[in-house]
């Protein structure tokens, strides 16, 4: 049985750390000068997926990423953690491109790549967190899209998840091809090994830019973008110590009192 | 010149870092309590490929080379320095059999060590000391197709856990040679622990190695007899003292985060410690000589993989061993002092990367044999 699999991976400031980062206030970004860089946690656990998907199925798995010549490295990376192909989506005319662009520049890869049955992204990025480009991108291919916390069951044709909500799951099954955002929980992530990072090192990764992609240069980059971050602020926190005096039980219930008062939902 | 790592360098090292911080951070206790050998970490190091990335693809090493070695000891040492310490010591008998190994040693060997199947240690130090491995009294005479080898090592790192130990021994009155000894040989055995500080734990033993008329088969003799010394100098050149500099740099670096973030938690009188002058002018000492170690360190690993023979470039892995091991110390007193009372805690980690930074003082050769051999190859060798 042959399945063919696309990973759509971010390259993002290491969340070990967001403590050193800084704000832009005029540019509304972030400062990721001198911020190592990973594969978004996410997107770890959705090739994860992919290559225990791939390792039951005879198929490809192709692992693309929209980002400067850095992401190379992220690229690199997955195809020593057992990608088979690895494409950077790259040119200038992509800086400043809200999550609608990235679907749409993803989608133009992902029609180029041509045949595929499984699209797997993380759910969210640690920079942006937006969790958009799942759904929007299978819009835009005109797929389903579902989150999954697990892949219960796989064949050529559907497949059956388990969909997280606020106070339970959903199983959900659909028709492939689907696009699937994975959540942390769905799996634990091999590391590549040294011999795998030496195997890859001199392989070939593509560089597709707008040309390549045959996208319209109106809709992609800053201008092609329907949204805008007007403003970014950083969360300003204050510890503040209390002591509570009194038997182990009174003071059990003067903490459950005081997380009340400052707005804990403890139903 | 260029100081920018390779993309597979930068991999290797954030994967090591996330192997160090998931496989080992969380059991530091464990490792640090009196007990049995966690082989099953050593095990997953091994599968990760940390083994053997000095020897060639066809024996089952990566070749990824000595920086990056070097970087995967320092990113161990970080979270562990023990771990660190192990992994340096587990690329000293590949390298030595890669490097100077017959073919029929490199078949028996090689892909077992590489994958974790056999783990090996260096043992040179007798009585008399490590740094003159020409006055050992371990003695190998032929007898048909047999070495027997009489004799005591001592401070032999994991010596009652390894598997294959390469030991020098006299094959004549001014003549060294080095053998391959299995754990299973005749009239071999481990003996006691020793009562260093770092032995107390499950993860540093160091023991006493007895050769009573051990029989060691004649082709596990490394190189040519009377010629050992050159291989097991090379070795420890090459992978012991770099291998020693990068532990110490990584628990430079460990110790110097741990304090880094308790000076900017720790708040005395209304003030962060980190907004202290006097506690400012320590940090920024701290981060200038951690780059200093770095520059040292990278520059040797860079020379090994330009195939520079160890011989060539003593100066050079002295310094990087010198200048590393001295720093571990002194970056984790100054942060002692930084911690205040919580220093000497056992509950905090600094006190605990004190242990295998003091044993690295000694090993791979001591701090003042670096110091004259840095002198001989700058100012000249000595005539007295």
């Amino acid at each position: 049985m042959t399945l063919n699999i696309v990973v759509c991976i971010k390259q993002v400031p290491d969340p070990k750390h967001f403590s050193e980062i800084t704000m832009d206030p005029v540019k509304h970004t972030i400062r990721r000068e001198g911020i190592p860089s990973v594969i978004n946690p996410c997107d770890r656990h959705a090739l994860e997926e992919g290559l225990r998907i791939r390792e039951k199925f005879t198929g490809k798995l192709v692992v693309i990423s929209m980002g400067p010549t850095q992401a190379l490295e992220a690229l690199q990376e997955a195809l020593a953690i057992g990608a088979d192909e690895a494409i950077l989506l790259c040119d200038k005319a992509f800086a400043g491109s809200d999550t609608l662009v990235t679907s749409y520049v993803l989608g133009a890869a992902i029609g180029k790549i041509g045949a595929f049955d499984l699209v797997l992204c993380g759910n969210e990025t640690v920079d942006g967190g937006t969790g958009h480009v799942g759904a929007q991108l299978a819009e835009l291919l005109g797929i389903p899209h579902v989150q999954a916390s697990n892949i219960k069951f796989i064949d050529e044709r559907s497949l059956t998840v388990k969909m997280p909500i606020e106070h339970g799951y959903l199983d959900i099954s659909l028709k492939l091809p689907a696009v699937i955002s994975v959540t942390e929980q769905i799996n634990r992530y091999r590391l590549p090994t040294v011999w795998a990072i030496v195997e890859v090192a001199g392989r070939e990764i593509k560089i597709w830019d707008c040309e390549d992609l045959e996208v319209d240069t109106s809709k992609v980059g800053s201008d092609g973008s329907p949204t805008e971050v007007t403003g970014i602020f950083e969360h300003k926190f204050k510890r503040r110590v209390e002591f509570l005096r009194g038997s182990p039980e009174e003071m059990a219930k003067q903490a459950v009192v005081k997380l009340r008062q400052l707005g804990g939902d403890m139903k | 010149m260029d100081f920018s790592f390779k993309r597979e360098q930068e991999i290797l090292r954030r994967t090591v870092r996330e192997f160090a911080e998931n496989e080992i951070a969380p059991r530091v206790d464990y490792f640090d309590e009196p007990g049995e050998f966690p082989f099953e970490t050593a095990k997953k190091m091994a599968d990760l490929g940390l083994i053997g990335m000095t020897v060639p693809k066809e024996y089952g090493g990566s070749a990824m080379g000595h920086l990056a070695r070097m970087i995967a000891t320092e990113e161990l040492a970080r979270v562990y320095t023990a771990w660190g310490s192990h992994h340096r010591g587990f690329e000293i008998i590949p390298y030595l059999i890669s490097t100077y190994g017959s073919d029929q040693q490199k078949e028996k060997y090689l892909r077992k060590l590489c994958k974790g199947e056999l783990f090996s240690q260096l043992a040179i130090t007798e009585q008399i000391g490590g740094s003159d491995p020409l006055g050992i009294q371990t003695t190998a005479k032929l007898e048909r197709d047999e070495y027997v080898i009489n004799g005591r090592k001592v401070f032999a790192t994991r010596g009652e856990i390894s598997d294959l130990i390469g030991v020098t021994a006299k094959t004549g009155e001014k003549s060294i040679s080095t053998f391959l000894m299995e754990k299973g040989f005749p009239g071999f055995k481990a003996g006691r622990r020793e009562r260093l500080i770092s032995t107390m734990s499950r993860t540093m033993p160091i023991n006493e190695l007895i050769f009573d008329n051990c029989r060691v088969p004649r082709e596990n003799m490394v190189g040519v007899e009377g010629k050992g010394l050159g291989p097991v100098l090379g070795a420890v050149g090459a992978i012991g003292r770099t291998g020693g500099a990068a532990l110490c740099l990584g628990t430079s670096i460990g110790a110097f985060e741990d304090v880094l973030k308790y000076a900017k938690e720790r708040v005395v009188a209304g003030r962060a410690l980190s907004s202290i002058e006097s506690i400012r002018f320590r940090l920024g000492d701290m981060a200038m000589r951690i780059d200093i170690g770095k520059l040292l360190n990278y520059k040797t690993g860079w020379l090994l993989d330009q195939r520079k023979h160890p011989r060539e470039i003593t100066k050079e892995t002295a310094s990087c061993k010198l200048y590393n091991s001295e720093l571990a110390v002194d970056v984790i007193l100054k942060a002692i002092e930084i911690f205040g009372g919580y220093g000497t805690s056992a509950d905090f980690p600094i006190i605990r990367r004190m242990k295998s930074a003091l044993d690295a003082i000694a090993a791979a050769g001591s701090n003042n044999i670096m110091r004259l051999m840095i002198a001989n190859a700058t100012v000249g060798e000595s005539v007295a």
